[in-house]
């Protein structure tokens, strides 16, 4: 239930007493605060006897956001070499497009999701991944703007550009402007982004990839992901869905976009480089570091993962808000952003070729300081990932995360219900590890819906 | 052991109140907990459950011909105006669950409230209640409702129309008066939520400081949450161009009155009903922080009240966003007092809420 983090009154207390003193109650305050495991919840959170914390070192801090750093640095170049397999699968796709050729693009697409998801954590707290992330993975689409959709297609009230078909058309009309498409390029299509100030116009990235890869899923919440079939890129005769020449553009254009993007992001974490944002980031004070690394696991764990990708869908059991909707990969992706989170605090991560990088982690600066909370925190983050893990088993059983979120699936239901309840649990975890390194003030952002 | 903790929270707070004065006085942290909960929250769960009440007899008055569509909307208004006071008090029972969230949908990206009133009423022509409480938060609250009642799709001057529609206007007045009440009995009674903000500690809080940490929270969410409200239309995050659609409310012109109507009960919260509010615990070393927050309550609600047009309209002219713009200043000054400088003054950590990310 609730867990009040309770620090600040901690630290208040502990300030009140020493100045003032309230008569016996006096040596509650070096009394060691059991660790109320099974009690009430209002125990649990009733840990004024806590010592306000010891100032965390400037040097065991600087280590910590140093391998931070190391640690984007490995996710973000493994999503860069997981794009260039993709463009490689894409690539062999079109020049000879057929089913075996289609199906090994989407599972490169799919693995490429794999280091992606773990790179969002990162996206909070530093704007230049935050800046920078729309291009790549804005969500969600209204995908009429690229490329042809079915009859009862729905898109966002009020959006000029929401059946634009960019692939049919090389004049787009978006409400009275007429946009020249003739070229389709990456800069041309980048540029297309929010057009007319729609967030739903999403020219670019994974998920319009996605779309030019799968299709829509007409299935609803029934099983069953996007069938465009390979046809909609044969040249010539045999081209399915019209206009296959400039599909061929588009999906040559996006994916060469992407990997593009990637590499800058590669190159704003490698070491010792002058100008660049981990230059800037480690020239900082270390403890605006430790904020950003705790604002950037809080803001998606809450906000953003189990906010908006995860209880809108459910609660308005809608698969027009589920995260990869035409590919059905959501599992996966709420998986490795849940894992992304876990990364940072345990400075640990398991790269794609098998190896794992570990470095000094936010976790032992809070064992330090209060070993009991790193210890909640950890088990939050052990039992998140093993209800993520219950959505990807799900998935592989052949119940994917839109048939869970069906009106009349109870059962589904309750499985994203734990995995979104597991989330909350940890931000409240997150906001006592904070604490206990000292960390006030994180500085929230904005997002959609009230949680 | 509990009631030794909650007897050093309680003098610890006020010895940092009354610097360092002795411990038996009464905690103004209690007293401005308790009188919170009896002055202004209770009241205004109390008007919101009665304003659904209404709802629901008039969902089945204007069906049965018995009352025309401009009081039907009346009503539809007054449910709306008394859940946006609410917002900055969600507190407990409605802030937990997806109980919010069936009372109302919003922001509505991709229009899902008109694609699943039709999808709804497709697949069950002779709609029950049951179909609604089984049904989606978007068919089961107010912005559904107000599809029905405003949507120029929805000709309820047809009779065959009406009896369509009909059966969800009764089915979610229902539903709205059901949870409505169900939240209210879970304020009321000995262990209810009124109480848990009365005495300490309690299975919600251990001690009061706990209490007002809480409140503080939900305010500053929901002083936050009022920036989107007005920042998504006006197109503050779309490169300035002016999104009337993702509006809240934008169909029956509501969205500016819902905003006030939140600045009310957020500065109930502040200046309490007849009791102490928060701002009975800024003590004297920050007198001028509890004069600038009067000030931004007087400001903004002053400028806020001043609009006769729609949102939806005003945003359509150069003018109207200028004036909205100013508003959105005095929006985002409000919310940073609270936020920054009253948190701090409460000692209060303001942790993650539901806008963090994107």
């Amino acid at each position: 239930m609730l867990r009040t983090p309770s620090w600040a009154t901690a630290s208040l207390l502990a300030v009140a007493i020493s100045l003032a003193g309230c008569g016996e109650d006096k040596e509650q305050n070096t009394a060691e605060a059991p660790a109320p495991q099974a009690q009430a919840p209002a125990v649990q959170s009733a840990t004024p006897a806590e010592p306000a914390p010891v100032a965390v070192s400037e040097e065991a801090a600087s280590k910590v956001v140093n391998h931070y750093a190391d640690l984007a640095l490995a996710v973000f170049s493994d999503a860069h070499a997981a794009g260039v397999k993709l463009q490689e699968a894409v690539n062999a796709f079109l020049a000879n497009p057929n089913d075996e050729t289609l199906t090994a693009a989407r599972q490169a697409w799919l693995a490429a999701r794999v280091p992606y998801m773990q790179t969002e954590v990162f996206r909070f707290g530093n704007p230049v991944v935050d800046e920078w992330e729309g291009q790549l993975n804005a969500w969600p689409l209204d995908e009429g703007l690229i490329d042809y959709v079915a009859g009862d297609y729905q898109h966002g009230l009020g959006n000029p550009g929401a059946t634009a078909n960019i692939v049919a058309n090389e004049q787009i009309q978006v409400g009275e402007d007429t946009i020249d498409v003739t070229e389709i390029t990456g800069e041309k299509l980048a540029s297309l982004n929010e057009l007319a100030g729609s967030e739903a116009n999403v020219a670019t990235g994974y998920h319009a990839i996605e779309f030019l890869l799968w299709g829509q899923d007409l299935n609803g919440t029934g099983p069953g992901a996007g069938e465009r079939p390979a046809t909609d890129y044969v040249e010539g005769e045999g081209c399915t869905g019209g206009n296959c020449d400039r599909r061929r553009a588009y999906l040559k254009a996006v994916t060469d976009l992407l990997v593009d993007d990637l590499k800058v992001m590669v190159a704003e974490w490698q070491p010792n480089q002058d100008g660049n944002y981990r230059a800037t980031l480690l020239a900082e004070p270390a403890e605006n570091g430790l904020r950003k690394m705790l604002f950037g696991m809080g803001s998606l764990s809450l906000g953003e993962l189990a906010g908006e990708r995860m209880k809108v869908a459910l609660e308005a059991n809608s698969t027009e808000d589920e995260h990869d909707c035409f590919s059905d990969n959501t599992h996966n992706s709420h998986f490795y952003n849940a894992k992304g989170i876990r990364n940072v605090y345990l400075g640990q991560y398991q790269r794609i070729d098998g190896t794992t990088l570990e470095g000094p982690s936010l976790s032992s600066l809070v064992q330090a300081q209060n070993p009991e909370v790193d210890a909640d925190l950890r088990a939050d983050l052990e039992t998140t990932e093993a209800k993520m893990q219950a959505l990807v088993e799900s998935a592989d059983n052949g119940k994917a995360f839109d048939q869970l979120i069906a009106a009349d699936n109870q059962e589904g239901q309750e499985l994203v219900r734990a995995a979104i309840a597991a989330l909350v649990e940890q931000t409240a975890a997150i906001e006592q590890a904070a604490g206990a390194l000292g960390i006030d003030n994180l500085n929230p952002d904005t997002a959609d819906h009230q949680f | 052991m509990l009631f030794d903790r909650s007897l050093i929270a309680a003098c610890a707070t006020a010895a940092i109140a009354l610097a360092l004065g002795a411990c038996a006085q009464k905690d103004p942290y209690q007293a401005a907990s308790a009188g919170l909960a009896d002055g202004v929250l209770l009241p205004a769960y109390t008007q919101w459950t009665e304003t659904d009440r209404r709802l629901a007899a008039s969902a089945r008055a204007f069906c049965a011909g018995n009352e025309s569509l401009a009081d039907a909307r009346r009503v539809l208004r007054d449910a709306q105006l008394a859940w946006s006071g609410l917002q900055p008090m969600l507190v407990g029972p409605l802030g937990e669950g997806n109980r919010a969230w069936q009372v109302q949908f919003w922001p509505d990206k991709k229009n899902l409230v008109g694609r699943q009133v039709g999808n709804l009423l497709k697949a069950n022509p002779d709609l029950t209640s049951a179909d609604v409480e089984e049904g989606s938060v978007v068919v089961q609250g107010l912005t559904a409702y107000e599809y029905v009642l405003h949507d120029k799709t929805v000709d309820l001057s047809d009779a065959q129309v009406r009896a369509r529609y009909c059966p969800l206007l009764i089915a979610i007045g229902d539903h709205q008066q059901k949870l409505s009440a169900d939240i209210l009995g879970q304020w009321e009674g000995d262990d209810g939520m009124a109480s848990q903000l009365r005495t300490f500690p309690n299975a919600r809080y251990a001690d009061p400081n706990e209490a007002i940490a809480d409140l503080l929270r939900v305010q500053v969410t929901a002083l936050d949450a009022l920036k989107k409200k007005l920042g998504t239309p006006l197109g503050r995050l779309s490169k300035g161009h002016p999104q009337p659609y993702q509006a809240e409310a934008w169909r029956s012109g509501a969205s500016l009155p819902m905003i006030g109507a939140a600045l009310a009960g957020a500065e109930a919260l502040w200046q309490g009903g007849k009791e102490s509010g928060l701002r009975s615990l800024v003590d004297d070393a920050h007198a001028d922080l509890a004069n600038r927050i009067d000030q931004a309550y007087a400001s903004v609600r002053q400028t806020a009240d001043s609009f006769d047009e729609p949102l939806a309209e005003l945003v359509g002219t150069e003018e109207g966003r200028t004036r909205l713009a100013e508003l959105y200043e005095q929006l985002d000054t409000l919310h940073r007092l609270h936020q920054n400088d009253l948190a701090q003054a409460l000692g209060v950590q303001i942790g993650f809420n539901a806008h963090d990310g994107d």
